[in-house]
């Protein structure tokens, strides 16, 4: 099987969050690897949650803001 | 005989995107809104349209 | 009411009875639960009305997918059933809801109102009219709004751009502008309908994204984008899209034999004929007043101009001939949608005002049934997996996702509507929270971005906490993303199920913050923007303090002569100026500027200052800020070193005062675009286009065999002010085009002035000899807007303008809650919608100023007593000041123990703090740090 990358994406209400419904809006196709977690700031995203990602298996974290 | 107090009840006519912008803003801020449209459904000419400038939000 | 019309109205301002006739829909409304089981069965096909006769619709039908109401209607003029009683009734029988009643009746209503207000829009110009377009004759001629339905996901071809005779995807097709408009001869609309320039370019942009390589050309006379922002789209669809534009009206469009192909002959701007194919035609067709409509003018006994649009003053520009009766909208002028939206809000602040009194006396607060404690219980949770009619459904494979949300931890209660938002399902969702007991609700569906606040108030209305819900955006972030991958669609929907579930099981009630609102208003500039926005609210009954720099109001007003409808603009001023003086709710500040601010939405405390620093300290619940502008001085053209070369506002002043340079000129040449549509400012200034030709009509009037020419880029006498441009032109004014490449030069030649421009009819260049030239130069920014920019965090736009919440939906709003804006502070414009959005930021702040308080969202951070120890870490990043550090003395150890304190009318829960801390001592409720790791766990869990 081929590899399929794990990535979190962490996006800001305001600004990514935003892109990825105008995104869907557009019908703009993208590779479906991403779990997007909305959050109110990029700001609010702890140093931790980064490694707790890769600790339980991410093989990729996006901070959006 | 017709009292001449006035009445806090306002008739907007047209459920495009103006008229529902009137009767919000007036329920908003204290007035009873009857918004009468011709069709069987508001939103008016803007809910036909797919995209806006300049976002290009769905206009829904 | 829907389906209903105004069929009398009587009384007068204060108390009008209106009639109102309610047609028959055929279906119960209260019955309808929009399974759309009827329109699968109804045989009757009819071209669709929302489609633009693109697409069909059947006899029982609903308008679109996400109508307001979603309930299903009869159209008695196609319907089977109704035109031969005992035929058909289909869908009467299939009803499972037994909604279907083929002997509905026309209703009267008699209605009693303080204010009516019309809003009752146009329609777009009927083409097949003429034949020349050949629309109605060739399948591949189409309106922009068909082109608009071709063009969308929801439209008969799902977004494919196919044309209509042999479904061929479309490769080049051409924009027809002015159809319908700027035409008194095939239509006898003279006037300019404003919004089809923008549509038009909005459109070849767009569909450049559907067909990859499509070749979109706009045959357009002007290029009439004077809109804040639109330039700049014109000059990037031009230069980045590659949208072709051609300065030539089409006359005719001819088939190319049985191709299906049109052909186009035109002049180019070599002044060739040219002869080019397409293979679709769109032509922009214009607003215009629909009959019923001036049937609606004629009941309510208001004057209509000779176009059909309801007669208003610049300087009332929602009021009409007859008390009582406001126009907003397209009615009362043709207008784009911000414009639009603006009006609207003015109608009711006009409304507002007339009203004052009356204000609450009839209206109730919607009650929500007591808030059902969950704190105690473990998670119910109900998942609610919305097929968004084949949106979602199209795509994913719901049915999937709803069985596997019942195999996660603590969903107790699982189900598939077929549009979760629609007005029915969500009192099905109601009843289901109540019946089930469910504590926490997942909404798998759209983006919370535009539907989470409906959700809650779902919550709300079955007795749970609003914070209890959390969205899993299967369809912007998903179907519509992977509509070519259903299986891996289907998978991810699982796994953001499966994330919100996570979510929402940790999640607590939260409530609302509540914040007392200063029924009190603050108004920044006094020129017409501010005294208009300041007297409508003080006539609304609330407290204004209207601040103003210099030593008398009136702003730019004061420098003016006619609006473009001729009115005074100096008498109104007066007028104006005298009655915000009288009006014992306002406060004037002259002389005075904010020099601080601090504070929220309905608790603002600004201090105010002279020059001598006196100061002033003004509590205020809402803000305006109606700064204004000013005009450009000019670097080019010899301004400043060649005496007769002016400024508009300079010659005005000349002419009026009959100064010999001006009343002995016989030939005056006017420069358009002086300073704008170029370099940093890219942006049309509005109001130069109109005042130019009323100058000119001026000169021309005064003595006719003077020369007067105006050297233009666009002529931009948009709406109704077209007439004004005919007029010049009958009168002899001659307007010459330029290009930004060929620019007309200014020298002096035996003392007389010498204007060089390339004539693009003629095909040369021309040397116009001049007694005076006249710039019309640009409106520029205030450049105190810098300053109230950091003020009240409200932001500037590229050009120095004050930017608005939605360039579409909130025109008047900031992005900061209770300030708004108004006049040339936000773009240039002319007096009447300076005036419409002076009104509209007072019906915007009355919104505010009618209650005592104002709820807050209950995002916001939680300090986390037992882990900060006052590191003050967060204190430094908050951007919002929102945290301080308190000291308090604890017990035993008699240590001083530091921790620190949110103020939540002030947070904004964007979470810094939280992103800082080390020791996890301040969470924002409803993203902790809990929640999010949970989120991520469990999207890592598969």
């Amino acid at each position: 099987m081929s590899y399929e990358p794990k990535i979190i994406a962490f996006c800001c209400n305001w600004c990514s969050y935003a892109a990825a419904d105008l995104a869907g809006t557009a019908r703009m196709q993208y590779p479906p690897n991403v779990r997007i977690i909305r959050v109110m700031c990029s700001g609010m995203v702890h140093p931790e949650f980064v490694l707790n990602a890769f600790s339980q298996g991410a093989d990729g974290v996006l901070v959006l803001g | 005989m017709l009292d001449t107090k006035k009445l806090g009840s306002v008739m907007v006519v047209g459920g495009g995107i103006t008229g529902i912008q009137t009767a919000l803003d007036l329920a908003d801020s204290g007035y009873y809104v009857y918004l009468v449209e011709r069709s069987g459904a508001i939103g008016g000419a803007m809910a036909q349209l797919d995209k806006t400038f300049p976002t290009n939000d769905c206009s829904m | 009411m829907t389906l209903s019309e105004v069929t009398g109205i009587a009384g007068e301002a204060g108390n009008f009875q209106v009639t109102v006739k309610e047609h028959p829909r055929y279906v119960d409304m209260d019955k309808c639960i929009a399974c759309g089981e009827c329109t699968t069965k109804c045989p009757k096909k009819v071209p669709s009305e929302y489609d633009a006769a693109t697409g069909k619709r059947k006899a029982i039908y609903v308008k679109y997918a996400q109508a307001v109401p979603l309930k299903y209607q009869i159209d008695p003029v196609n319907c089977i059933r109704l035109n031969k009683p005992g035929a058909c009734g289909f869908c009467e029988k299939v009803c499972p809801a037994d909604a279907v009643n083929f002997d509905d009746t026309e209703k009267m209503h008699q209605l009693n109102v303080g204010a009516v207000v019309l809003a009752p829009g146009f329609e777009t110009f009927d083409p097949a009219k003429n034949w020349t377009w050949g629309y109605g004759r060739y399948p591949n001629v189409v309106t922009a709004m068909q082109f608009e339905r071709y063009l969308s996901a929801s439209g008969p071809t799902e977004g494919h751009l196919n044309r209509p005779s042999d479904g061929k995807e479309v490769t080049k097709v051409a924009f027809l502008q002015c159809v319908g408009s700027r035409d008194e001869h095939k239509c006898g609309n003279g006037y300019c309908s404003s919004v089809c320039c923008m549509y038009a370019i909005k459109e070849a942009v767009m569909a450049k994204d559907h067909v990859a390589g499509l070749q979109t050309s706009i045959f357009m006379m002007d290029m009439r984008t004077h809109g804040k922002e639109f330039d700049r789209y014109y000059v990037n669809a031009e230069r980045d899209a590659g949208v072709r534009f051609v300065r030539c009206r089409v006359h005719g469009v001819e088939p190319e034999g049985d191709s299906g192909d049109l052909r186009l002959h035109y002049i180019n701007e070599e002044g060739r004929q040219v002869e080019e194919y397409f293979d679709m035609v769109v032509l922009s067709v214009g607003l215009q007043i629909p009959d019923y409509v001036k049937e609606l003018g004629a009941i309510a006994g208001i004057r209509l101009t000779h176009d059909g649009f309801a007669s208003t003053s610049d300087f009332s520009p929602v009021s009409t001939s007859k008390p009582g009766i406001f126009t907003c909208g397209v009615f009362s002028g043709p207008k784009d949608i911000p414009q639009s939206v603006m009006e609207g809000s003015a109608a009711a602040a006009a409304v507002a005002d007339s009203l004052a009194p009356a204000r609450g006396e009839l209206t109730a607060e919607k009650t929500f049934p007591k808030q059902r404690e969950v704190g105690g219980e473990a998670p119910n949770t109900g998942v609610f997996v919305c097929h968004c009619g084949s949106n979602i459904a199209g795509v994913v494979d719901v049915e999937a996702v709803a069985a596997y949300a019942e195999t996660l931890p603590g969903v107790g209660h699982v189900e598939r509507n077929l549009f979760s938002c629609s007005q029915d399902t969500q009192e099905q969702m109601t009843q289901i929270i109540k019946e089930k007991k469910l504590n926490r609700v997942v909404v798998a569906a759209c983006t919370p971005r535009t539907h989470e606040p409906l959700f809650r108030e779902t919550l709300k209305s079955a007795g749970l906490n609003e914070y209890l819900v959390e969205m899993a955006n299967i369809r912007n972030q998903n179907s519509w993303v992977h509509s070519n991958d259903p299986t891996t669609a289907t998978a991810k929907a699982k796994d953001l199920v499966r994330m919100a579930v996570a979510k929402v099981n940790q999640q607590e009630s939260l409530e609302p913050i509540s914040v007392p609102i200063t029924q009190k208003a603050l108004v920044v500039g006094g020129g017409i923007a501010g005294m208009s926005a300041a007297l409508n609210m003080a006539e609304q009954g609330f407290a204004v303090n209207l601040v103003e720099k210099t030593d008398k109001l009136g702003g730019n007003a004061l420098l003016l002569g006619h609006s473009w409808s001729g009115e005074s603009i100096q008498d109104r001023t007066r007028k104006l100026i005298d009655t915000v003086h009288k009006n014992e709710n306002i406060v004037v500040h002259h002389g005075f500027e904010v020099t601080d601010a601090k504070g929220f939405v309905g608790n603002f405390t600004s201090t105010i200052a002279t020059k001598d620093g006196l100061e002033k300290t003004i509590e205020h619940g809402v803000g305006v800020i109606a700064t204004g502008g000013g005009a450009l001085r000019p670097s080019e053209y010899g301004y400043g070193s060649i005496p007769n070369v002016v400024t508009a506002l300079e010659f005005d002043r000349l002419f009026e005062l009959k100064e010999h340079r001006a009343a002995n000129a016989k030939s005056v040449v006017f420069i358009q675009c002086v300073g704008s549509r170029e370099g940093n400012r890219l942006y049309c200034s509005k109001v130069c286009c109109t005042h130019s030709v009323q100058s000119a009509i001026s000169l021309k009037q005064e003595d006719p065999t003077r020369m007067v020419y105006i050297l233009y880029r666009d002529m931009r006498t948009y709406g109704q002010r077209e007439e004004l441009y005919k007029k010049a032109r009958a009168l002899g004014v001659i307007f010459i085009n330029y290009e930004l490449h060929g620019k007309p030069s200014v020298s002096v030649e035996n003392k007389r002035l010498s204007v060089e421009v390339w004539d693009h009819i003629l095909h040369r260049p021309l040397a116009i000899k001049a007694d005076m030239v006249v710039l019309a130069t640009a409106i520029v920014p205030n450049p105190d807007g810098e300053k109230l920019n950091k003020l009240y965090k409200i932001s500037l736009d590229g050009d120095g303008f004050f930017q608005e919440a939605h360039a579409k939906l909130r025109p008047v709003d900031c992005a900061t809650d209770g300030m708004f804006l108004a006049g040339l502070a936000h773009y240039p414009k002319p007096v009447e919608e300076s005036v419409n959005q002076a009104l509209a930021a007072s019906a915007r702040a009355a919104t505010l100023l009618s209650k005592t308080s104002v709820s807050l969202d209950a995002v916001k951070a939680q300090p986390i007593l037992e882990n900060c120890d006052g590191c003050a870490l967060c204190i430094d990043v908050c951007p919002y000041h929102a945290i301080d550090l308190a000291e308090h003395p604890v017990g035993e150890d008699g240590m001083v123990h530091k921790y620190i304190t949110v103020n939540k009318a002030q947070c904004k829960g964007c979470g810094l703090c939280q992103g800082t801390c080390p020791k996890r001592g301040v969470a924002v409720q409803g993203y902790t740090m809990e929640q999010i790791a949970s989120q991520v766990e469990a999207a890592l869990a598969v």
